[in-house]
């Protein structure tokens, strides 16, 4: 139900998003078949591409030609899905998206050769690109994702952390490149440089919402639904914003203390989550995350007229109020 | 140009490459970054034989550098223990390496060598994964992805700032490098991927690991030294010093 509301959503860009998936495609052709293997197993778990989308709906604003967009839209893509994959190894995880991982389905060596080499596909297909400022965007965002990614290890099985550290983490870790994707398409588009801005801060606001929703399903999906079991991102050590928000409640603490002793049955992990799910902590991230909605959302009413705001909005209302 | 002259070259780059990647987090629990010095030196040879060298040609060497760190960083990535702190650090060395040569690359509008550089990972992200595939390949195929993995993105900077004619002795001198390390290995009684690689290729040529490691390593060590010797623009003190690396190395391996 929830991806068909995003493919009505997405239906008036079908054509291009269609160009994008077979470029990706293309993108991740290889030479080796055990690469292409592991790289259309990632394609075939599909994905929201909401990357791309914010590249193509930043660029509507300016000179729009799916052809230069799409220089921009799959790399980015790519950098996100490179990620995801070395993200796997370092978690040892075994499912996304309902699908084995790529270190599960082959092993560790295999995934983080995969990853590196999606990376540098990326790379490879925006020097179709040759304007520095558009890299320049992409390598500072990639080198902040990686210094996000060291912060959330150091900060993982921690709870003398406060918000403050939360939302830096989730900035690094999510909001910059939906920020970025916002910005290069606009910059590639060559719009001026006062919508850049706004489109920038649109999605950094974005980006900030829709992470607290993930961390808030992590909790409140099915295993199914999620396609690993709910809780993982607590069970890995990292601390989302439910969870922070409880972390000294007195009912609470005994499950902490068997997950962080690696202790915890799996009769004790559907009690806890039980337990996550009828707090009031759900509700507080909620609000957390309409905060920064809505904060989006005036960045959209700083834009200057364009019938893309509309767009916009309603692609941020959905990632903000999504159910998977 | 002498012996110190050449080390103090490597080891100014080095020192280049460690500032450039500094992150404390990072080295706390994965040390500096991995570096060959082998590899530093041949991707030296054309500023020690006084081609032009502009503070391009040596940002772009540090960033040569920093792409073999980042790779290696991940050949060192295990299979058990996979959640240990030092590993997931690992992990994220190698992205902040990768991201860190684009972003020095980027500020500086040095797009051509981006996309030079990132074709090269490909390739020997390519090369690399083929111990894992089931396909059979001859011995000189794996000679081949040695080669590509050891010096194929030198091989690249090479062919934009036209120091090609490098080329041959680079790649001859770091593929005998990996198999004298592939051997004494192997002699040790150690098994790497690619020396089962080898071996099974070996095997059902029928011929053994031995010989062909020891034969292609003096095949390539005389043609090399023939190379050096027919290098009209070597200079006569690289050419020395470049066939004095070969001699130590003959007898190292004799020895």
């Amino acid at each position: 139900m929830e991806k068909m509301k995003l493919k009505l959503l997405y239906s008036d860009l079908k054509s291009d998003i269609d160009i994008i998936e077979k470029e990706l495609e293309k993108a991740v052709n290889s030479s080796s078949d055990l690469i292409n293997d592991a790289s259309l197993h990632l394609l075939q778990a599909g994905g929201k591409r909401i990357r791309p989308i914010f590249v193509l709906l930043g660029a509507k604003f300016g000179e729009y030609d799916i052809d230069k967009m799409k220089d921009v839209a799959v790399p980015v893509e790519l950098i996100h899905m490179a990620s995801l994959v070395h993200d796997d190894v370092i978690d040892d995880s075994n499912m996304r998206r309902g699908r084995p991982t790529v270190k599960s389905q082959w092993n560790n060596r295999v995934a983080m050769y995969t990853g590196d080499f999606i990376f540098a596909r990326a790379l490879e297909y925006i020097t179709k690109l040759e304007d520095p400022l558009v890299h320049q965007i992409l390598a500072r965002t990639m080198v902040e994702i990686c210094n996000g990614e060291v912060i959330q290890i150091e900060d993982k099985f921690r709870l003398d952390q406060g918000l403050k550290d939360y939302f830096r983490r989730i900035k690094r870790k999510t909001a910059l490149l939906i920020s970025s994707s916002c910005e290069l398409g606009a910059v590639a588009a060559g719009v001026d440089a006062k919508t850049v801005r706004h489109l920038k801060r649109f999605g950094y606001f974005v980006g900030m919402s829709f992470q607290i929703i993930d961390d808030v399903l992590d909790i409140m999906a099915t295993d199914k639904e999620l396609g690993k079991p709910a809780g993982s991102d607590l069970l890995q050590g990292n601390i989302t914003l439910p969870i922070l928000l409880l972390k000294d409640d007195p009912e609470m603490q005994p499950y902490l203390v068997k997950v962080f002793a690696g202790t915890l049955t799996e009769t004790e992990r559907q009690k806890m989550l039980r337990y996550v799910r009828k707090s009031d902590a759900i509700e507080q991230a909620n609000k957390m995350s309409d905060k920064y909605l809505k904060k989006a959302l005036q960045e959209i009413d700083a834009l200057p007229k364009h019938p893309v705001k509309k767009k916009l909005r309603d692609v941020a209302l959905f990632m903000g109020k999504r159910k998977f | 140009m002498n012996a110190t002259y050449i080390q103090n070259s490597i080891a100014q780059l080095k020192t280049e490459i460690f500032m450039d990647v500094r992150h404390r987090t990072l080295q706390k629990y994965t040390g500096v970054p991995v570096l060959d010095e082998n590899q530093l030196f041949y991707l030296l040879v054309p500023f020690l034989n006084g081609e032009e060298w502009q503070q391009e040609q040596r940002e772009a060497a540090i960033t040569v550098g920093i792409v073999y760190a980042a790779l290696a960083t991940h050949d060192h990535i295990k299979e058990f223990d996979a959640t240990s702190k030092e590993q997931q650090l690992t992990v994220l060395a190698g992205d902040f390496y990768s991201g860190r040569y684009y972003e020095i690359l980027a500020m500086s509008g040095n797009v051509a060598l981006i996309r030079s550089l990132s074709q090269g990972i490909v390739a020997r992200c390519e090369h690399q994964i083929k111990v894992y595939e089931t396909e059979k390949r001859t011995i000189e195929q794996w000679f081949d992805s040695i080669s590509n993995i050891e010096s194929g993105l030198i091989s690249k900077f090479f062919e934009l700032y036209s120091f090609s004619e490098y080329i041959p002795i680079m790649e001859k001198s770091l593929l005998i490098l990996r198999l004298e390390r592939e051997w004494a290995t192997y002699r040790r009684g150690q098994v790497t991927s690619m020396s089962r690689a080898l071996e099974e290729s070996a095997r059902y040529a029928g011929l053994t690991y031995n010989d062909v490691i020891q034969n292609k390593i003096v095949q390539l060590k005389t043609e090399l030294l023939q190379v050096i010797e027919n290098a009209s623009f070597l200079q006569s003190d690289v050419k020395q010093a470049l066939q004095a690396r070969v001699e130590a190395s003959i007898a190292s391996t004799n020895g």
